[in-house]
């Protein structure tokens, strides 16, 4: 009797995971097109508004802190330390926000379009996976320690969004406009002329 | 082309004398009407075309600007001296004017990204206290 009963609940238990394998639904392929738009604007954003390396050595700079630090009263070195702070967990908020905007399109769209091996998929998961802990770490370690505690955690976060922004372009770059040089070479064999 | 020129003639003529990006920078967006977010600059639409004139100016402004984004905190506190004294008023109306008004804030190039801006503001609020309390200190 036991048996049967196990026979019985492993057999609903199948049936059970069928039922959701066939309810999980692909990426709609029509209409993705604002999603193709909206993960460039954030590939861009990343690229050139918040991981330029000067950016990123201006608003955790050393200098700065010491230039503070040696010749200002007390008030300005607290001052210095709040908008610093401030403007370092901004950096880290935007940041985040993109690289969801960005895993989101990678989990939904870019499969569709992107001839990933398993291998890339898979370190690309774990880049993104890295870099959502890291603006985690690094969120704390701003509020706790302030823009000067954290140096580590921002080299490490860096780095890995630098990966996960070249393998987003890869994916996007049908997107980009089409070189004319290939069009030429394309074009010679049949004799037409750009 | 012509806009390469026009600002090459730009740099040359006008900005010449500017030698701070922070001077340069309130200079070339005092020529952007509100209005519109365009560029006039009468010498320079006579020698080229107004078209050509209003991007070389708003490359310059970009150019400016970006060398505010990199300069260090000690830099831009000598900057500051420097347009204070250029702009011949009493110190401490200025720092009044400037903590009060904020006048930077409307002195940002069009397209560039909010957080290098949130960063030159935030420098700029730092470096003006810092002069101000040299200027206190010097009195």
């Amino acid at each position: 009797m036991i048996g049967l009963l196990l026979y019985l609940l492993v057999g609903a238990g199948l049936l059970v995971f069928l039922w959701l394998l066939a309810r999980r639904k692909g990426a709609p392929v029509e209409g993705c097109g604002r999603q193709f738009v909206e993960a460039r604007q954030a590939l861009r954003t990343l690229q050139l508004g918040l991981l330029p390396e000067n950016l990123i050595e201006r608003i955790f700079d050393r200098e700065d802190f010491r230039y503070v630090m040696a010749a200002s009263p007390a008030n300005i070195r607290e001052f210095f330390l709040r908008e610093r702070k401030r403007i370092s967990l901004m950096w880290v908020r935007r940041v985040r926000c993109e690289i969801r905007n960005l895993m989101q399109f990678h989990l939904g769209y870019s499969r569709l379009h992107a001839k990933l091996s398993l291998l890339a998929e898979i370190r690309l998961a774990l880049d993104f996976g890295l870099l959502l802990l890291a603006c985690r770490a690094l969120r704390i370690l701003l509020y706790m320690r302030g823009p000067y505690g954290a140096g580590a955690v921002v080299g490490v976060l860096t780095a890995a969004a630098g990966r996960v922004c070249a393998a987003s372009e890869k994916s996007l770059a049908f997107l980009n406009p089409p070189a004319l040089e290939s069009f030429r070479r394309d074009s010679a064999g049949d004799g037409a002329t750009i | 082309m012509e806009v390469l020129a026009a600002a090459d003639d730009l740099r040359r003529r006008t900005l010449v004398d500017m030698t701070q990006p922070l001077e340069r920078l309130i200079y070339l967006a005092s020529t952007r009407d509100y209005n519109t977010g365009l560029y006039y600059h009468h010498g320079l639409a006579l020698r080229f075309s107004e078209e050509a004139a209003c991007e070389a100016l708003a490359d310059c402004h970009r150019e400016a600007f970006d060398e505010l984004v990199s300069a260090s905190l000690e830099e831009l506190v000598h900057e500051l001296e420097a347009y204070l004294q250029s702009t011949r008023v009493a110190s401490g109306d200025f720092i009044v004017a400037w903590k009060g008004l904020e006048p930077y804030r409307v002195a940002v190039p069009v397209g560039v990204d909010s957080l290098s801006s949130e960063l030159v503001f935030s420098n700029l609020k730092v470096a003006l206290a810092i002069l101000e309390a040299r200027l206190i200190g010097r009195m």
